[in-house]
């Protein structure tokens, strides 16, 4: 039982960068913005979220920071793609590699080169009164860090945006067609930028989580690929904030169950082990291909003045 | 277009990211002078330098290739790094299994299995994008951290050199090693492979059918289908091509430089390589011109950051707002 609480405690602690990349993208792409520069953005979110934490002594300084960093991301994808009309492909991969590439920069920058980079704390446990008193689901749902609430709450506040208010009904129709809704008065081009920049920082925000939670520090590829996974995971949850928040619980699983396969030391190599997340999501890729939903208008450009379609 | 027109641009950009970088470089506190004449001048002071630079041409030029070439096509393969470890993993152990085998034989040999392993590597996210219509712009990515811990499996597994502290295998034998152009710096013959395959793609895209198949379905996949193309073989055929050019880039690593198979080789070729298709904007015929400068930015820049302890990175400076300014020519051209 006790392994078995530790188990869990540890899946939703690891669920939150998928959940926050993933509805990043998510909300990106429900206006037609198809943003593949995650894993860059998560890196530099990962690289600033510890430097400037380690600087001011100061976690939420730190997340807010690299969040900032992530808009300014956003804004340069919506300003290539929206405004420019280039290829969303080809400027998300040159952002991919300007974020790799920054985020291996600004420590050396900043720290210098060093062997035993600095630590910082990591995020404290904030239990809810009362609610965590509750036997094994109390430790497990109410016990963890701020972050973890704001993911399940940001899940459910997307949610009920997205499906139940007029603006995210408008937000989703410009995803859809956006020649509908441009014809309906809808502002295409704020939606875009808009949820470009927010799904940007939501992505830098989850790379900041790692360091913050799971090693104290920065180190060059953290972010192992959790930001491609995070795309193949929005595909996974249909583009839907609640499937996806769903899916981050499986993936998070699959991680975490690889990790506690090399702890308790398993008879097979651990290499086997690290394979795991990766060929499970392409796995999970082909199972669910067919019924997968996606944006209409995903990844392409609308230009009013030309016929689209 | 003419050359100049096409070339023209570039220049701008050249310029243009130097002048900004460095005044980037001096806010740092550094001499900016001094880092950029090691940064353009170490390829072409020594020979030593100079040798440094074509050896990290040869990979970068396949690697950039492995990613235009189903680009070409309209596909993005982000697996380069996969594909090449997986062949550098087959050339190793065909160096290794048959380590006895005369050159005339093993060399072959171990060109061939890399070739091979570097193709099927690029095959399984084909299949896969053939198949289940899953986009390539993931699967090929997430191959690439399942190769990560294959090479780690064979790195530390029967073969594994003891007296190494890295996962290391035992060096493969003679007869498999690349014959060398210079002994003194070393420079190996896969200098003309990599050359002679950027020559046969170019020759491939422009003056044959069926590089004007592939051309055709990456520029209107529609027209193309409609025309009789079979589009979906030609995006197959592209990332399976894409596949042996970065398996070459693996073999050519064993065979050429290492000899044996280490963990982590393929060190940061992959983001290179993207940015080289990306600056070359995707033509074939520019990617090795563009692989040479950025070679010499990269050779110039670990010299930098020996003699002037400035961090090797700052060269990454130069080569994102180069990569800005040609996206942007592109659109300053359109108006």
């Amino acid at each position: 039982m006790e392994q078995l609480v530790t188990f869990l405690r540890l899946v939703l602690l690891s669920m939150v960068p998928f959940v926050l990349a993933s509805q990043g993208t998510m909300l990106g792409g429900r206006t037609g913005v198809f943003n593949v520069a995650q894993e860059g953005i998560m890196l530099v979110g990962a690289s600033l979220g510890f430097l400037i934490s380690y600087q001011f002594g100061n976690n939420f300084v730190g997340i807010l920071a690299a969040m900032v960093s992530g808009a300014i991301f956003g804004l340069l994808l919506a300003y290539f793609t929206t405004t420019l009309k280039m290829n969303q492909f080809v400027i998300g991969l040159s952002l991919f590699f300007i974020g790799v590439g920054l985020s291996s920069l600004i420590p050396k920058l900043v720290i210098g080169i060093t062997l035993s980079p600095p630590l910082i704390p990591t995020l404290p446990e904030v239990s809810i009164p009362l609610l965590s008193q509750i036997p094994i689901l109390g430790p497990i749902l109410f016990k963890q860090n701020g972050v973890v609430y704001f993911a399940v709450l940001l899940s459910i506040g997307l949610w009920y945006y997205l499906y139940r208010t007029q603006n995210g009904l408008e937000l989703r129709a410009v995803g859809e067609n956006p020649m509908a809704a441009d014809s309906l008065g809808v502002n295409t081009v704020r939606a875009r930028y808009l949820t470009a920049i927010i799904g940007s920082a939501l992505i830098a925000m989850a790379g900041a989580y790692l360091p913050m939670v799971y090693t104290g520090t920065f180190t060059e590829g953290m972010v192992r690929g959790r930001g491609w996974l995070a795309i193949a995971l929005t595909f996974f949850g249909g583009w839907s904030p609640l499937m996806i928040l769903t899916g981050s619980l499986f993936f998070a699983g699959v991680e975490a169950l690889a990790f506690r396969a090399q702890v308790i030391g398993l008879a097979v190599p651990y290499q086997y082990l690290l394979m795991v997340p990766y060929l499970a999501t392409i796995l999970i890729m082909i199972l669910t291909f067919r019924k997968a939903r996606v944006p209409g208008f995903l990844g392409q450009n609308y230009d009013r003045e030309k016929r689209n379609l | 277009m003419t050359i100049a027109r096409k070339i023209t641009p570039y220049m701008i950009a050249i310029v243009a990211s130097f002048a900004a970088a460095g005044i980037f470089i001096a806010a740092m506190g550094f001499d900016v002078g001094r880092a950029y004449s090691t940064i353009l001048g170490t390829s072409f002071r020594t020979p030593n330098g100079f040798i440094q630079t074509l050896l990290k041409f040869i990979p970068l030029t396949l690697l950039a290739l492995a990613f235009t070439v189903p680009l070409t096509a309209g596909k993005f393969n982000i697996g380069g790094e996969g594909q090449m470890i997986m062949g550098a993993i087959a050339a190793s152990a065909a160096g290794i299994m048959f380590a006895h085998l005369p050159f005339y034989l093993l060399l072959p040999l171990v060109i061939l299995a890399g070739v091979i392993a570097g193709a099927l590597w690029g095959l399984v996210p084909a299949w896969l994008l053939y198949r289940f219509g899953l986009h390539e712009i993931l699967t090929t990515v997430l191959l690439n951290f399942v190769s990560f811990a294959v090479i780690d499996l064979v790195a530390t597994g029967p073969w594994r050199d003891p007296a190494a502290g890295h996962p290391t295998t035992i060096p493969i034998g003679e007869g498999g090693f690349l014959p060398m152009l210079v002994s003194n710096p070393p420079l190996h013959s896969g200098l003309i492979l990599a050359v002679v395959v950027a020559a046969g793609i170019y020759v491939y895209t422009t003056r044959t059918t069926s590089g004007y198949e592939l051309v055709a379905s990456g520029a209107n996949p529609r027209a193309a289908q409609v025309y009789g193309i079979n589009v979906k073989r030609m995006f197959v055929f592209s990332l399976v091509l894409a596949g042996a050019l970065a398996g070459l880039a693996g073999v050519i690593e064993v065979a050429g430089v290492q000899h044996r198979l280490i963990e982590g080789m393929q060190s940061n070729f992959l983001v290179l390589g993207l940015i080289i298709g990306l600056i070359a904007k995707g033509d074939n015929l520019a990617v090795p011109f563009v692989a040479l400068f950025i070679a010499v930015l990269e050779v110039g820049a670990s010299a930098m950051q020996r003699t002037m302890m400035i961090p090797v990175q700052m060269v990454f400076i130069v080569e994102a707002l180069v990569l800005l300014f040609v996206l942007l020519s592109d659109v300053v051209r359109r108006r």
